[in-house]
């Protein structure tokens, strides 16, 4: 194969920017790591001591973050299972089905990926405050679902188009009716992309901040916006911790979903975790084309 | 089942087999509309009519007539200027994200497979990481005893320790650090495509690097850096995480204005118009890129005839 020849210098100087610009990404996530176990909360880095206590403390009588904690995971919860409903039927019917103004339904679902958040947070705000529903799980869970939901679809959209049809096709001429095939056929076919759906659902809802704080009351706060609030108003060191745990929240997350697909087999491995990024990317072009 | 049988059946009538044609896309159809109508019901209710509902509030006069009041009032005085802020500061994010995303994005595609997607895990993994907690991060490394100021201090580096936060200098950081996953990937994934022995051929007719970069390589990625660019501003145009903490009061922008004007001065109105204008800025920016892309293609079907 002809090549550019690039010169030594030239790839130096390459290696070195690239090297920076990773850390550039990747230093405010090793900071906090770091730091969360260090023993002067917010002081030097390095820390010179080590210690657990801001974990201790998140979870020491009169602590506010568990109840933060416990919501978040309520809400993201019930996000995952409104996402993957309305997901599945949804990818069901762009992939396996003559849709009538397929195009606008698509643009519909992935229109709130490209709507700026705060748009879509006041507009929330204003349908459940009337309702008097601030501060419910359940508007704070409907509100993320209007994020995870395009998520939920582009995933398993791409599952579906990945499952042979003429598998079901099979099943269905050996006398299997519709739910039947669906449950013994395309369920089990699409349980990787079913997980990775939840899993990125699951996690969507865990740190949106912007829906929570509009749909938050004084008493029932998520985790990010009890974060937001420490981080903007008073200063509280386990915050730190708190955030590591996010962190580590997401990281297993993203490991669960390599695993799953691994698993799965789904055959483009090696771009285990770069289809779902350019779920968000894609919508742009999408919708406007 | 029943139904499907006979169409396989070659001896089926022709007149037969166009009817059960009809019927059998007239189901299919049927079932798609069943499993479409809960995703379009729900984002019906849930997106699209509070959507509606803020663009009728924005109209709405305190005596329940139609107004343009509370737009007069997002362009006058403070507004105005937090409203050029923001396209301010969207418009220094995109620019640097979309710079340092290019660097990194061509570095990486020259990589070795196994080391290109080491470092794609670096870029995506970030990505999914909490906005949040990356921007408390860039505040312990910013501040004036953080990493980034003893380190400069230490080298002796003139003029340090600097202030990097609660200034434009540390949103704009922020606010990059944030956006250049999405030009990195929108990037990579348009120069992976690009034929490098273009760039051979055009060295061998002679072309010297500078000439081949920007008469070559430069046009092939240009439809990705056009949708990087638009994005990211439009990303960024809505924004509130990072400016709202790392920023100082000349760093305020309109997500902020918006969530002070409901939170706390129950000045619904006026923050619905803030809001729609969002939206058409969002709008504007979306058919730029659409009309980008078709003066873009028109452009290259031209190259092709001539």
């Amino acid at each position: 194969m002809i090549e550019l020849r690039s010169t030594l210098a030239g790839r130096i100087t390459l290696a070195v920017l690239a090297t920076l610009i990773l850390l550039f990404l990747a230093m405010p996530i090793i900071v906090i790591v770091v730091t969360s176990f260090g023993k002067d909360a917010f002081g030097n880095f390095p820390p010179s001591s080590w210690t657990l206590g801001w974990y201790k403390q998140l979870f020491a009588d009169g602590s506010k973050w568990p109840a933060a904690l416990s919501l978040s995971a309520l809400v993201a919860s019930l996000t995952t299972v409104f996402s993957l409903v309305l997901g599945m039927t949804a990818a069901t019917a762009l992939v396996r089905s003559e849709l009538p103004l397929r195009s606008a339904v698509y643009g519909l679902v992935l229109a709130p990926l490209v709507i700026p958040q705060v748009v879509i947070a006041l507009g929330l705000f204003l349908l459940f405050e009337p309702a008097a529903m601030l501060g419910s799980p359940i508007a704070i869970a409907l509100g993320h679902t209007v994020l995870a939901a395009p998520i939920g679809v582009m995933i398993l959209m791409a599952t579906l188009k990945g499952i042979d049809e003429r598998l079901e096709d099979a099943a269905a001429s050996m006398g299997a009716g519709r739910l039947t095939v669906w449950r013994r056929v395309t369920l089990p076919l699409a349980a990787p992309g079913l997980v990775a759906a939840g899993i990125f659902s699951f996690i969507t809802s865990f740190d949106e901040f912007f829906i929570s704080q509009f749909l938050s009351s004084v008493d029932t706060v998520t985790l990010p916006v009890k974060v937001f609030n420490v981080l903007q108003y008073n200063v509280d060191p386990s915050v730190t911790a708190v955030s590591a745990i996010l962190i580590a929240v997401a990281v297993v997350a993203l490991a669960l979903v390599a695993v799953v697909r691994k698993l799965g087999g789904s055959g483009k491995q090696d771009g285990l975790l770069l289809t779902e990024p350019t779920v968000g990317l894609t919508a742009g072009s999408e919708t406007s084309s | 089942m029943a139904v499907l049988a006979p169409v396989s059946g070659s001896a089926a009538p022709v007149p037969r087999k166009k009817r059960l044609g009809r019927v059998l896309s007239e189901r299919r159809t049927r079932f798609g509309l069943l499993n479409a109508a809960p995703v379009v019901v729900y984002l019906l209710i849930l997106f699209v009519y509070p959507i509606f509902s803020t663009l009728m509030l924005s109209l709405k006069a305190e005596n329940g007539g139609f107004t343009l009041h509370w737009y007069a009032d997002a362009f006058r005085g403070a507004n105005l200027e937090i409203l050029l802020t923001t396209l301010r500061i969207s418009a220094e994010t995109s620019l640097l994200a979309l710079v340092v995303g290019f660097a990194l994005a061509s570095a990486i595609s020259r990589l070795k497979p196994l080391w290109a997607g080491l470092a794609m895990l670096v870029v995506v993994v970030p990505h999914f990481i909490s906005a949040l907690v990356r921007t408390y991060g860039w505040i312990i490394l910013l501040g004036d005893n953080g990493v980034v100021n003893n380190l400069l201090t230490a080298l002796h580096f003139p003029g340090a320790p600097f202030q990097l936060l609660y200034n434009e200098i540390g949103v704009v950081i922020g606010t990059t650090a944030v956006m250049l996953p999405y030009t990195v990937l929108l990037l990579y994934a348009v120069m992976k495509g690009i034929d490098r022995r273009l760039l051979a051929a055009a060295a061998g007719m002679g072309a010297g690097r500078i000439t081949i970069f920007r008469r070559v390589y430069v046009p092939l990625v240009a439809p990705g850096l056009v949708n990087a660019g638009v994005l990211s501003f439009i990303l960024c145009l809505g924004y509130y995480l990072t400016p709202a903490l790392m920023g100082g009061e000349k760093q305020t922008m309109v997500a902020s204005l918006i969530d002070e004007q409901v939170m706390k001065q129950n000045q619904w109105n006026g923050a619905s118009a803030l809001g729609i204008i969002l939206l058409l800025l969002t709008f504007a920016g979306l058919l730029l890129l659409r009309l980008l892309k078709s003066a873009g293609e028109a452009l290259r079907k031209r190259g092709e005839a001539s």
